[in-house]
């Protein structure tokens, strides 16, 4: 069931990796179920501000988080290049809107550090890492902040 | 070869339906037996039943050419017949075999129906073998005698009551067995308790002499002469039997055109009266009132035929409870527990879309009940319980929901061992103590499982993180309360009419919500300028009484023009009626209720959500708390003026 492939040695997981807002993140590849183009999503009035709306996906109704709008960034249209990412947690099914989402990637554990003082300041608690890859700094998401009601994780 | 091949295939799912009818009754009628077995008559009408279900299952088995059914229902029935005509005693070995072959029975269709490997029949067979043999040394009577003041076989109850006494002078009950066998024919046999907490043994025999049995009464021996009026009375079977030939078996899709037919007439009907209201002013008065008196009947006809429909699909909850006695034996069989299961509620109403999704389910959750939740009779009674333990099932209706529990009286959930377990299969797992909510989140995480060994009850069920998502599916929601060493409860809570139900679907701004029918009292146009504001509410006069009505776009912050005719809805009744005004209406359809649980979307007044079959979700309102909600805003108001 578990597509966690950490070796014995090496220890690297598959990672999916998206953009959101000129940054590019990661989550490990096990936490999502699936990856779709961004259709009709319908508003849900009095939501907090970050949840797009909801969505039908593979025969569910799924919450739509805009990730721009949970990292502070403004709202935009979604368009071709969009992605939903719908995302298991606790046996939630939840939809992640990024800019674009384009590969997996395997990243070894030991090329993941804490995130740096900075970094953390910057971006709150829903960063669990920071890889470099191929010079590309990646974020690794820490999903259940992210999922949470709080309103405003990005201070 | 191909020919006959293809033939059969077009037959074979009516035989997989046909059969599984059959098994089913097949497993009632045994359960049936089983409580029956010890009864002084023996339950013809049912045995005559079990025939029946293994004659049918014997003969289209034959026509599919599934030659193991074929040969195991046919030793069923030669079996039953041999019962029934009183050459072959019931005795449990008999009965054992029965259901043991019953369920070598299922697994030989379903092992066709999967195209898995057909399970061999040879030890069912077997076991026919031996009981057959043993029964069949008393097919023949032994010879009658003259000397009989009763006909040859006229049965006589004789009750041997054993004593320390009686012991002593080495008369047992199996001394009176040899003799009654020895002088004439024994049919049945069975112990009974006597109000005092004694014991007594009653034989049902023919062909003795009375003088003989008289001569027995210093060693324990009663008799009475059973009148052959008063043999075989049929057993009368409970009412909730579906008789044979009453029922029809209809494919729920052609249900599910009737109900979309009926949705579809329910819109043209409610267009016609459109139409008719912009005609009103051109028909005269008379006219005008017979045709909404037609109106009128057509709707309550219509409301009457939806209902109808609605209800044949309707099925009780018993569909899923029959299996569960025979799940709970096996497995309380091979796991060396005593268990009691309790069935109530039995006739409670579920549609039949859900009594299929929830088959499984509720299966997964006995089999756990079993298997994790009820101890070893010696821990049960080391821990002062008594050494059987209980699992219930119960449904009920509450309110507009259906409640299905699965209880248990065993070892409760171990909270730590939970948590430990989770954190070795390497699972997220909050930290701190569990409360029952967090608990039933673990063990339905994906890929967890209590048990190291693959005991039988997980090893060829569904994990519980898919009996939560098939509950939630359906617009359900599943809890546990759990107490250490007292028991375990797994509640789900499923909506009565399903997933479907009838809506409105109206229009504000350029969103669409669907309102469900059942909750609306009245749909009426109004002109804005007749909504008046009272301090901070506003309300409409609707029959000469003041009516307070929310506005939707404004509750929902939705952008909509300012229009002259507007729609309210009228939910509620009496003081707590309210209006909830909309831009437009655009007709009544059935929708699929998916509810929306995620604390993401959690919003007042809105309770799911509905796909209306092009991918675009429409949300359904929750009109009770709107209405609420209503109410505590009034109340506010009311106590600060």
């Amino acid at each position: 069931m578990s597509t966690n492939q950490s070796g014995d040695t090496t220890k690297a997981r598959p990672y999916i990796l998206f953009s959101v807002a000129g940054t590019t993140y990661a989550l490990p590849s096990d936490q999502v179920r699936h990856m779709e183009m961004v259709g009709q999503i319908t508003a849900v009035p009095n939501a907090a501000p970050f949840i797009e709306g909801v969505a039908f996906s593979r025969g569910q109704v799924v919450p739509v988080i805009n990730l721009r709008v949970r990292f502070g960034f403004e709202r935009q249209v979604p368009d071709l290049r969009s992605r939903l990412l719908i995302v298991e947690v606790n046996s939630r099914h939840i939809g992640l809107l990024a800019d674009s989402a384009r590969e997996f990637v395997p990243i070894a554990d030991d090329l993941i550090h804490p995130p740096s003082e900075a970094i953390g300041g910057l971006s709150g608690s829903y960063v669990s890492g920071v890889a470099t890859i191929d010079e590309r700094i990646i974020l690794i998401l820490n999903m259940s902040p992210l999922v949470d009601t709080t309103p405003n994780i990005a201070a | 070869m191909d020919e006959p091949r293809d033939f059969i295939a077009s037959f074979m799912d009516d035989y997989f339906a046909e059969s599984e009818e059959h098994l089913a009754t097949a497993r009632q009628h045994l359960l049936l037996l089983e409580a029956a077995m010890h009864d002084d008559e023996l339950p013809t009408a049912i045995v005559d039943e079990l025939f029946r279900s293994f004659h049918s299952l014997k003969g289209i088995s034959a026509m599919v050419e599934l030659r193991e059914a074929e040969q195991l229902a046919h030793e069923m029935e030669s079996c039953l017949a041999r019962i029934r005509e009183r050459r072959s005693v019931l005795t449990p070995p008999v009965f054992e075999t029965l259901v043991s072959a019953t369920n070598v029975l299922e697994q030989v269709i379903v092992g066709r129906r999967e195209g898995s490997a057909i399970p061999s029949i040879d030890q069912a067979l077997a076991q026919f073998a031996t009981v057959g043999a043993s029964s069949s040394s008393r097919d023949q009577p032994p010879g009658t005698s003259t000397v009989q003041t009763h006909a040859a076989h006229s049965p006589i109850r004789v009750t041997f009551t054993p004593t320390a006494d009686l012991v002593a002078r080495g008369v047992r009950v199996d001394t009176i067995r040899t003799r009654l066998s020895d002088t004439g024919h024994i049919e049945r046999v069975a112990p009974r308790i006597t109000k005092d907490g004694g014991i007594t043994f009653e034989f049902l025999v023919t062909g003795i002499p009375d003088d003989t049995l008289r001569s027995w009464r210093d060693d324990g021996v009663t008799f009475e002469v059973i009148e052959p009026a008063a043999v075989p009375r049929p057993v009368e079977i409970p009412a909730t039997t579906p008789g044979p030939a009453n029922y029809v078996r209809v494919d729920l899709g052609r249900l599910d055109d009737l109900m979309r037919f009926v949705s579809d007439l329910v819109v043209s009907r409610a267009r016609l009266e459109d139409t008719l209201l912009r005609v009103e002013s051109y028909v005269p008065a008379a006219i005008w009132r017979t045709l909404e008196e037609h109106t009128e009947s057509i709707e309550r006809q219509l409301g009457d035929l939806r209902e109808g429909v609605m209800r044949v699909r309707l099925v009780p909850v018993s569909e899923i409870f029959r299996r569960m006695p025979f799940v709970v034996r096996d497995l309380a069989r091979d796991a060396g527990k005593q268990v009691q299961l309790e069935l109530v509620g039995q006739s409670t109403e579920i549609d039949k879309f859900l009594i299929e999704r929830m088959m499984d389910p509720v299966l997964h959750l006995v089999r756990n009940a079993v298997s994790h939740g009820i101890e070893s009779p010696e821990e049960r009674i080391t821990a002062g319980k008594r050494p059987d333990g209980t699992i219930r099932l119960a449904a009920s209706t509450v309110g507009e929901s259906v409640v299905i529990e699965v209880s248990d009286d065993g070892r409760g959930i171990d909270a730590d061992a939970i948590s430990r377990r989770a954190r070795e299969a390497g699972l997220d797992v909050p930290h701190g103590e569990l409360h029952a909510q967090a608990l039933l989140d673990v063990i339905s995480l994906p890929g967890f499982s209590t048990r190291d060994e693959a005991d039988r009850a997980s090893g060829r069920g569904i994990g519980m993180s898919v009996v939560r998502d098939s509950i939630q599916e359906l617009g359900g929601s599943l809890s546990v309360v759990t107490t250490a060493g007292a028991g375990t409860t797994f509640r789900a809570v499923l909506p009565l009419t399903l997933a479907i139900t009838d809506a409105l679907i109206v229009h504000v701004g350029s969103r669409t919500f669907a309102v469900p029918q059942s909750a609306i009292q009245e749909v009426a146009d109004i002109d804005s300028s007749a909504v008046r504001a009272i301090e901070h509410n506003e309300l409409v006069v609707h029959r000469g009484m003041p009516l307070p009505v929310v506005r939707l776009a404004q509750l929902f912050g939705i952008d909509s023009l300012e229009r002259q005719r507007l729609h309210v809805i009228i939910v509620g009744s009496g003081l707590g009626a309210v209006g909830i005004l909309v831009d437009r209406i655009s007709g009544q359809r059935e929708i699929v209720v998916k509810a929306l649980h995620d604390p993401l979307v959690t919003v007042t007044g809105i309770s799911g959500a509905s796909e209306l079959g092009d991918g675009q979700l429409v949300l359904i309102l929750d009109v009770a708390g709107l209405t609420r909600t209503l109410r505590h805003r009034g109340t506010a108001i009311r106590a600060a003026v």
